[in-house]
């Protein structure tokens, strides 16, 4: 497994976030400290509220922090342009979202080649690839249905290839199975799981779905705002 | 990512009609309104536009347009015709005469006076000779854009009746060799002609200068305008320009008076106001709803926009997309709007409304669809650009 010495993927020191002002002000992050390591697989768990996605929010560039510092793959995400922001998202990250997410009016195929047509390669190319990584999520034979076709499981793993196809160095997922039943969740956190061991990879799986504690590397538990502890190996007897 | 852009447009399928059929309701409305604007207003300069020859026109330097006239001395004519870059110059009487029928009805008439000599301005009969007009009370009637005021007595016995008028006799539509009471004198008709419709529609009364005084109340001044040919090679409007230097009348180049018609229509008839009021409510109105709809098409799209712009795709690229969808909504919705003014405009002149669908009026339309659907898309993108992707985390 990857080394504890080497340089994360993702560290985060004394990040705050807040919402609003006055009374309306909510203080979703407290000065938050993580560290993400490559080839792992984080679970971020912790009641509803306590400010999982604002964490992933801004360490995927999504949101602006309010202070503390989060380095991403190396980058200080706090100094980055908007216009880096929205490249460093297009070429490092995978999403993967509770809600899918995908474009109703493409198909399935069409889904997965977006990050590669965001980043500008071509049609033909990206469709290949992202037939490829169909296959690999076991959707290959449904590959020119469009999402309201396909089952929730399905659109998941739709989801799942969108997140993989262009190769990102940090995968993110929020909830990716709470819209999901128990076997369809564990077929997603099998892939996942996969995911994660097959490369220099880091994922995050924000869950408070203790089905699938099993599947993480660590897990770090969030409380209003703070991540208040952090386990190794919420696998048990894990093979390796 | 076009593509895409192109694919969300075409997959919200009712959306989608809707705003075709919205700016091609727009479009049409924008084009058929100017091109019946066209129209009337084509009409209102009949005069100027049948004497297709005349390239100056002069009149008093009080008269504004062709529509409300008065009338100069006669002397005018001749000193048109010494100004240099004249070439030819022949005069032109209007006035107004109540016209009475053999069976005792009446019509009010515009009586047009043409050069003797030369007959300019004087439309044509099919089947007659048209120096026949240069007989003593010869005339040519029109209907001038009316329909059915032009009716004589059918039956001879109800013609010029000693026993008083016969209102109700049947009656038929003039034709050559009837007679008509102007102003106590007995005119006969040549035949009708068919001109270009006016506007306000009226019967015409076309013939000679000297018929048109000996049936005309009497009056100090008799010319009304002076119809002048320019020299070969010369500007029209540097020709006008010396005249009115020379003679201190009015004199505008044809083109130039017709516009300054249109302009003395738009401010003194209001009718022609309330027309173009009209068009500007009907033209702000599809431009509002067009501008409206794909701006609730785009608003409606946000969170697709928000999933793309979290995966990385740049504003610049979301710009572009919400564009291409606004312009192909434009140009379909154009296209079709177009076609259906195209086909109710051939329908609508069938049925003798003025529509003239001039070669700038579908490009006004096109342009201003194109200008307010890009306008609308600028809009509805900024929210989209401005966009917290961060929704995307949203649960369902
Ligand atoms: N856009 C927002 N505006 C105001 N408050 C927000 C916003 N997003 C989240 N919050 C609040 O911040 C806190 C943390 O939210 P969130 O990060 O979504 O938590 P979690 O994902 O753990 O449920 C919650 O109290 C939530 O109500
Ligand atoms: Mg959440």
């Amino acid at each position: 497994m990857t080394g504890a010495d080497q340089e994360p993927a993702v560290r985060c020191r004394g990040l705050t976030k807040h919402y609003g002002s006055g009374n309306e002000r909510v203080d979703a992050l407290r000065g938050v400290d993580l560290d993400v390591r490559s080839g792992e697989l984080l679970m971020l768990v912790g009641p509803s509220g306590c400010g999982k996605t604002t964490l992933i929010s801004i360490i995927t560039t999504i949101l602006d922090q309010d202070d503390g510092s989060c380095e991403v793959l190396g980058r200080d995400v706090g100094r980055m342009t908007e216009a880096e922001r929205t490249r460093f998202r297009g070429e490092s990250v995978g999403f993967v979202f509770q809600a899918f997410n995908l474009l109703p009016a493409l198909t399935a195929l069409e889904n997965v080649s977006v990050p590669l047509l965001v980043s500008g390669v071509a049609r033909e190319v990206a469709e290949q690839r992202a037939r490829s990584v169909l296959e690999e999520v076991g959707l290959g034979a449904r590959a020119d249905v469009l999402p309201r076709k396909l089952s929730g499981g399905q659109q998941q793993r739709v989801a799942i290839g969108r997140a993989l196809v262009h190769d990102p160095k940090l995968v993110v997922c929020d909830e990716p199975t709470s819209n999901l039943d128990a076997k369809t969740g564990h077929e997603m956190m099998d892939i996942l799981r996969g995911v994660a061991r097959a490369s220099d990879r880091a994922l995050i799986v924000v869950t408070h779905d203790n089905r699938t504690f099993d599947y993480a590397d660590r897990m770090a538990r969030m409380e209003d705002g703070r991540i208040v502890e952090v386990s190794e190996g919420g696998r048990q007897g894990a093979q390796s | 990512m076009f593509r895409i852009a192109l694919k969300m447009l075409a997959a919200d399928r009712a959306k989608f009609v809707g705003l075709l059929f919205g700016i091609a309701f727009t479009s049409f409305l924008v084009t058929f309104a100017a091109s019946y604007f066209c129209g009337f207003m084509t009409n209102g300069f009949a005069l100027i536009s049948e004497n297709g020859a005349t390239d100056v026109w002069v009149m008093d330097p009080a008269v504004q347009s062709v529509e409300q006239t008065i009338n100069m001395s006669a002397s005018a004519l001749d000193r048109v015709r010494s100004v240099e870059g004249v070439s030819r110059a022949v005069p032109l009487a209007l006035g107004n005469a109540d016209v009475r029928f053999a069976n005792g009805q009446f019509q009010t008439f515009q009586v047009i006076g043409v050069d003797d000599a030369s007959l300019a301005g004087a439309p044509v009969v099919p089947g007659r000779n048209p120096d026949e007009l240069r007989a003593r009370d010869a005339v040519i009637v029109d209907a001038g854009g009316t329909s059915g005021k032009l009716e004589t007595p059918a039956l001879a016995r109800d013609q010029w009746p000693h026993d008083g008028a016969h209102l109700d006799a049947p009656t038929r539509e003039l034709r050559g060799g009837d007679e008509l009471l102007v102003n106590e004198h007995l005119v006969r008709v040549l035949g009708q002609s068919s001109t270009v419709p006016r506007y306000p529609p009226r019967p015409l009364l076309y013939t000679t200068l000297s018929n048109a005084l000996r049936i005309l109340p009497v009056e100090p001044h008799t010319l009304t305008f002076v119809m002048a040919r320019t020299v070969a090679g010369a500007s029209p409007r540097e020709v006008a320009r010396r005249i009115e230097q020379r003679t201190g009348l009015r004199a505008r180049s044809t083109a130039d008076f017709k516009s300054d018609t249109v302009r003395w229509f738009l401010v003194n008839s209001e009718d022609v106001g309330d027309i173009a009021a009209m068009l500007t409510l009907a033209m702000t109105m599809g431009f509002g709803v067009t501008g409206v709809m794909l701006y609730m098409f785009t608003y409606e799209h946000q969170s697709q926009y928000a999933v793309l712009k979290a995966l990385g795709t740049p504003s610049g690229t979301l710009t572009a997309m919400v564009l291409a969808q606004a312009a192909m909504c434009a140009l379909l919705g154009t296209g079709m709007g177009l076609g259906l003014c195209g086909i109710a405009g051939e329908v609508v002149v069938r049925l003798g409304f003025p529509f003239r669908m001039m070669w700038f009026t579908p490009l006004a339309g096109l342009l201003g669809v194109v200008l307010v659907s890009v306008a609308a898309a600028l809009i509805s993108v900024r929210p989209v650009v401005k966009l917290q992707p961060a929704v995307v985390f949203a649960g369902r």
